[in-house]
């Protein structure tokens, strides 16, 4: 299932712009979004497609911290960070 | 000792959103208990409260922010913000860092806090709202006050239940007088109107189903209100100084606690802390002209207050007069000290005494003059404001004329 078009509807709908500002490489920053607006972004996404994203709100972990890295809410910079992380967990579970 | 004097006052009341709607309000005894609507009515009995019908958060902050803010917030965020503008002090950089934030408020984000628990317990949730933490937390409302304003000088939030006004305005004189901070918001809020709250309240059996009557003898329990009553307290040279309109000076802070029962108030307690105000304003009882009473309108608070006013003021009870304003304002538990911290202030401004509304029938277990129904204009020099919690926690204030 291809998820993308939904997902930026729900990105735009929680940031309140037009979804024709989203592409892949728009920056959430650049859209004004703050960390919390970020985590609010990323709860929308869970509650759309009932998955579970593992992002951590917080300082960005040290360098060499591989694991955490992953799970930093700056590993979400772009429409497409985000993009690529919800289609695979939809993915995921559309596989079990 | 530097002089505090008070230069704002904004209220998100019952009555009204501005000041003057709340005054003509509370001296017109119009009271703002009404049919309550903002709980769904199927598991509760309770038909009535002080319920703020016309606060409409869009209307006072934009989309972002106000999903930030609980109820709770809203109302302290708005009242500040009245306050602030009413005082017409403008903040440079140097006097914002010296500016505190001291918000009182019994409960916290109770609204969220039932919200996200239903949708958890009862609807089996997977998640909640991100924003539910930092809605729901006990200080989100002075903590969103300083933000909005841009206050940077100390803040935290006091919490005493329906003391907690008091208290947070007492703590702010405090700070000012020995010369912590320059400025300070201050005041009290509280969103209670949500099933859990009052549920828990229809079990203690303390509310009235028909109004509240404070010192009637015909009263029968309290009303639940809402809102909150925010201030700007000002160091009185610099108010001076400015030009600023100065409602009235605070003058003293009494505390105490009862230390004897959870919800049965002793009279010992609260003489206790109108003496300790007293004596921190450096006054008698008999300059005392006009005392603003706790007056929650249950049978035992009434009759406990008022033996407390005769054993604190002796001889001179008798000429004192007495008021409760929660029969406009029903008893908005942690905003309720602000609220009647602000009707004592423009009692002494305007000096008029503000009257006991609802009253009916005198109680000979409350032989004071109680004001019935009618406000009266006098001469006001200084007046106190009381405040009793559950718990027995007891704040009082005294407020002389600027």
């Amino acid at each position: 299932m291809e998820v993308a078009g939904d997902i930026k509807q729900v990105i735009a709908k929680e940031l309140k712009i037009p979804v024709e500002r989203l592409g892949d490489d728009t920056k959430l920053g650049d859209l004004g979004a703050e960390s919390l607006d970020v985590i609010e972004i990323v709860f929308a996404l869970e509650e759309k497609f009932d998955i579970d994203i593992s992002v951590k709100m917080g300082p960005e972990p040290a360098a060499g911290n591989a694991a955490a890295a992953a799970n930093d809410l700056s590993a979400f910079t772009t429409v497409g960070d985000i993009c690529r992380a919800v289609q695979a967990l939809v993915d995921a579970k559309a596989a079990k | 000792m530097n002089r505090v004097v008070v230069t704002g006052i904004g209220v998100a009341s019952p009555v009204g959103l501005t000041l003057d709607r709340f005054w003509s309000a509370v001296v017109e005894g119009k009271s703002g208990i009404r049919p309550l609507t903002i709980v769904p009515p199927d598991r509760i009995t309770t038909r009535i409260a002080a319920q703020i019908d016309d606060f409409d958060p869009l209307a006072h902050f934009d989309a972002k922010f106000a999903n930030q803010l609980d109820r709770y917030s809203q109302f302290a965020v708005y009242a500040a913000r009245e306050a602030m503008r009413d005082s017409g002090l403008v903040l440079s950089d140097q006097l914002a860092l010296d500016t505190a934030t001291i918000v009182g408020n019994g409960a916290a984000g109770q609204t969220t806090t039932e919200d996200s628990y239903y949708r958890l317990y009862a609807q089996n949730a997977a998640r909640l709202h991100p924003l539910t933490i930092p809605r729901y937390m006990g200080s989100a409302a002075g903590s969103q006050v300083s933000i909005d304003l841009g206050l940077k000088g100390p803040g935290w939030t006091v919490t005493s239940a329906c003391a907690s006004g008091a208290h947070a305005i007492g703590q702010a004189f405090h700070l000012l007088r020995s010369g912590q901070a320059a400025v300070a918001v201050t005041g009290g809020t509280e969103a209670c109107l949500t099933m859990g709250t009052i549920k828990g309240w229809e079990a203690l059996r303390v509310l009235t189903a028909d109004t509240c009557r404070p010192f009637s003898r015909t009263r029968s329990g309290m009303a639940l209100g809402e809102g909150a009553a925010m201030f700007v307290l000002e160091l009185r040279e610099g108010a001076v100084k400015r030009g600023a309109r100065i409602y009235a000076e605070v003058t003293g802070f009494g505390m105490s606690c009862d230390a004897v029962d959870l919800v049965a108030a002793d009279p010992g307690g609260a003489a206790r802390a109108m003496t300790a105000a007293l004596r921190d304003a450096r006054l008698a009882p008999a300059d005392i002209d006009y005392l603003n009473a706790h007056g929650t309108g249950t049978v035992l608070n009434d009759k406990t207050e008022s033996d407390a006013i005769r054993r604190t003021f002796g001889a001179a009870a008798g000429r004192l007069a007495v008021s409760s304003s929660k029969a406009v304002l029903g008893h908005s538990l942690g905003a309720a000290g602000a609220f009647e911290f602000a009707a004592t202030a423009l009692a002494l401004h305007s000096r008029t005494i503000p009257p006991t509304a609802n009253f009916q029938e005198p109680d000979p277990d409350c032989a004071l003059d109680v004001v019935p129904n009618v406000a009266r204009a006098a001469p006001l020099r200084h007046a106190m404001s009381n405040s009793f919690a559950f718990g027995g926690l007891n704040a009082v204030l005294v407020l002389s004329r600027a």
